[in-house]
């Protein structure tokens, strides 16, 4: 076996994010283009790699080509190493037939094998759905000095959204007392962030367990966590401060991406100590022409510019043509805008084309998606 | 296609640089908003299926290795070929120019004995263009010559560059300095592998000299051909050549000619934020690379990663390298602001076109590099 690794990481990258609609309908949530040039999958990936953790499992399963192709060998986050890196783990057969992912859990458990080969003292549980910053390390120290089995990290939620989330009771030591998730009277404001250590030896065995029980929808929220609380086994509460979101719907996926316009963003991209990396493909510099003019926009490489842009994110390698006007919007990479276009309010997907004269969105009311790899014919009128 | 490996020359420097490339060699001067000058040369190279690169390294090398590190970014990091650093001798620093000396490669004979392939294409690393050597190799292996040399009908003079002499379509010789309308020597070439080997141990008491000045009067013995290139192509000798070749970059025709998805100039990858231009700011014909915070004026010019322009602050036709700040009030005019550097509120930098003003790098401190 290779050199002994304190933590490794199990992140779970196979959800549909069906909420998130015509923009995940041909790639998986971890997938999606954030900030123009970043994939969601791109946060948690950079926190572990600026945590020091160099071994990922990257559980895929939904629409993964477009996911395996940009996360690779993990070079771009700097995962490169003879004796870790990241690891694609999809579903797969075996010699008594193969299955989906049934769970959270399951996905761990079907690739029991991984963590025995590795055979980490602890595993991290990861969502590769979320936004934020954070250094794992800190959270395993607390893991350790508390002595607990399992650590989950928490923040505290505003109470009328609680019972959106797995919320958890803690004592004053921070010992999780109660976990209830989704709760319709929620008794405290702790959301589960859905990060979660593990010592090793008792994820592999509560799993093993989880696998045998029929009953169990093999969830680490529904069932693992409650049944170790059950048994009164230690689980610690690990409070983040920072911020943090789950951008599930297409209101707080646009609402996250355009507070990056703000002067002082509450989440921003620039941190040179902790930054975020991504994969991208070799795109020249940003062009801005002579007949553009920009009011307020974050321009991405490989970007050509010609038309007025107000209040905008424009991603990697998109042209925006003579004419064109686009306001409160946000273009994902690689699309063309066309002359006399006019965009408000909108989300354009990925290596789309809108051509000329194409209206697309309105000032009020829901934002408009257009999905990837459309054309919007000409003089279209997509409110 | 028979075997062709590759070798790029770095180990040569002018007096027309001005400075900027004090510290650094001409091949690692930043250009165009995110490229270094080699990476044309490698990428070149690897578009055009070269996989086993050799790179004769300047004195001053730190900044060339920096950016190539293990050459991941041309897909050079192999088992089979890869990048080969070849360290270049001291008489890289008599600031002849001379691009081809021999006794550079002399120093590296290893790297021409370890291999079975063919031939070998040498080219220089302050060429600007986007050129796919394939057609160049086919027409040298159908002719059969000795050398063929990349040529093309001089745009304007210039005393740094050859003027190769053909008759009856065979070169009889070379001269420095070329005028417009002359035929002029690209800086690149192929030749058979067992030949240059042969040069090294002919000449081996002129080693010290360019290969094409060593061959001056050898030159109606052998067969020396040219292949013309018609694209889009500069060379960089001086601040004047980096500034115009540069600004170039503003007609999209020509930046569409050079970057291109086909043919792909790669560098080395820096995981910037993308550029943000914020309310106050007006940018027109610009680049504007990722990592800018703009928020002043900004026209005809070229803004390298992470430049920070304060509201008030004009800048007009120049060149602005990585991680410098422009104050509020500034004004910048026909410069070229070398690499981390600060520029005061009301502090006003004006050159003309014939005299481009060079700051350079860390002149005025921006920051504490990390």
């Amino acid at each position: 076996m290779g050199r002994h690794k304190k933590c490794i990481a199990m992140l779970l990258a196979g959800g549909q994010g069906s909420r998130l609609g015509a923009l995940t309908k041909d790639i998986a949530k971890p997938a999606v283009s954030f900030g123009g040039k970043y994939r969601i999958i791109d946060f948690s990936l950079s926190n572990c790699s600026n945590s020091g953790i160099d071994t990922v499992g990257v559980l895929t399963q939904y629409r993964p080509f477009e996911l395996n192709s940009y996360v690779g060998d993990g070079e771009a986050w700097d995962f490169s190493s003879v004796d870790g890196g990241v690891y694609i783990l999809p579903p797969y057969e075996t010699q008594t037939g193969g299955k989906w992912y049934k769970g959270t859990a399951d996905a761990i458990y079907r690739n029991l094998d991984f963590l025995r080969k590795f055979n980490a003292d602890y595993v991290l549980i990861l969502s590769g759905d979320h936004l934020y910053r954070m250094n794992y390390n800190d959270m395993l120290k607390n893991h350790i000095k508390k002595g607990a089995v399992a650590t989950i990290s928490v923040m505290e939620v505003p109470w009328e959204e609680a019972s959106r989330f797995g919320i958890l009771s803690t004592d004053e030591e921070g010992r999780v007392t109660k976990f209830a998730e989704k709760p319709k009277k929620p008794e405290s404001n702790l959301a589960s962030m859905g990060i979660y250590i593990f010592n090793t030896e008792v994820l592999i065995n509560k799993l093993i367990e989880d696998a045998d029980d029929e009953d169990s929808s093999h969830d680490f929220g529904k069932n693992i966590i409650p049944k170790l609380l059950k048994e009164n086994e230690p689980v610690n509460a690990y409070r983040f401060e920072g911020f943090w979101k789950d951008v599930g719907t297409i209101e707080s996926y646009y609402e996250t991406n355009m507070q990056l316009l703000k002067e002082k963003p509450e989440f921003s991209m620039i941190d040179e100590k902790f930054p975020i990396m991504s994969n991208s493909n070799i795109y020249p510099v940003q062009y801005i022409g002579t007949t553009a003019t920009l009011e307020n926009c974050i321009i991405n490489n490989g970007c050509k510019i010609y038309g007025r842009i107000k209040n905008s994110i424009i991603g990697n390698g998109c042209v925006i043509k003579e004419g064109a006007y686009i306001e409160d919007s946000l273009i994902l990479p690689d699309t063309v805008i066309e002359e006399d276009v006019k965009v408000v309010r909108s989300i354009v997907g990925e290596h789309t084309v809108v051509r000329q004269g194409a209206r697309i969105g309105l000032r009020e009311g829901e934002i408009t998606v257009i999905g990837n790899n459309e054309t919007i014919k000409k003089g279209a009128v997509k409110p | 296609m028979k075997e062709v490996i590759g070798l790029i020359t770095a180990n040569y420097g002018t007096r027309d640089m001005q400075r900027l490339s004090d510290e650094r060699s001409i091949a690692s001067m930043p250009f165009g908003g995110r490229y270094r000058l080699i990476d044309f040369s490698l990428s070149n190279m690897i578009n055009s299926g070269i996989t086993a690169v050799g790179l004769i390294t300047p004195y001053k090398f730190r900044s060339l290795l920096d950016h190539i590190g293990t050459g991941s970014a041309w897909m050079l990091d192999r088992k089979k070929g890869g990048l080969y650093i070849l360290p270049g001798t001291t008489y890289g620093m008599s600031d002849k120019s001379d691009r081809f000396l021999l006794c550079d490669m002399c120093q590296n004979d290893v790297y021409f004995h370890r291999t079975n392939a063919e031939y070998v294409l040498v080219t220089s690393a302050n060429i600007v263009c986007n050129m796919d050597y394939t057609p160049l190799i086919e027409a040298h292996t159908e002719s059969g010559a000795d050398i063929t040399m990349v040529t093309k009908i001089a745009e304007r003079s210039n005393k740094y560059i050859k003027k190769v002499n053909v008759e009856d379509g065979k070169v009889v010789g070379v001269k420095a300095g070329v005028e417009r309308g002359e035929l002029a020597f690209l800086d690149s070439f192929i030749i058979r592998r067992e030949l240059l080997i042969q040069f090294m141990e002919w000449y081996s008491v002129k080693e010290y000299m360019d290969i094409f000045d060593i061959l001056r009067k050898d030159y109606k013995r052998m067969d020396i051909r040219t292949w013309n290139y018609d694209g889009y192509v500069r060379e960089i000798f001086s601040v004047k050549d980096y500034y115009n070749t540069n600004m170039e970059l503003l007609d999209m025709d020509i930046n569409g000619t050079l970057f291109n998805e086909q043919m792909p100039i790669r560098t080395k990858v820096q995981d910037c934020v993308p550029a943000h231009v914020y309310p106050q700011a007006k940018v027109k014909n610009s680049l504007i690379s990722s990592g800018c915070l703009i928020r002043g004026e900004v026209e005809n010019s070229i803004l390298f990663r992470g430049v920070t322009v304060e509201e008030g602050a004009i800048i007009r036709d120049s060149i602005i390298m990585q991680s410098s700040v422009i104050k509020s009030g500034a004004i910048v005019k026909n410069a070229v602001i070398d690499r981390n550097n600060l520029i005061g509120s009301d502090m006003v930098i004006k050159g003309s076109e014939e005299d481009i003003y060079v700051m350079l790098k860390e002149q005025r401190k921006a920051k504490k590099m990390g």
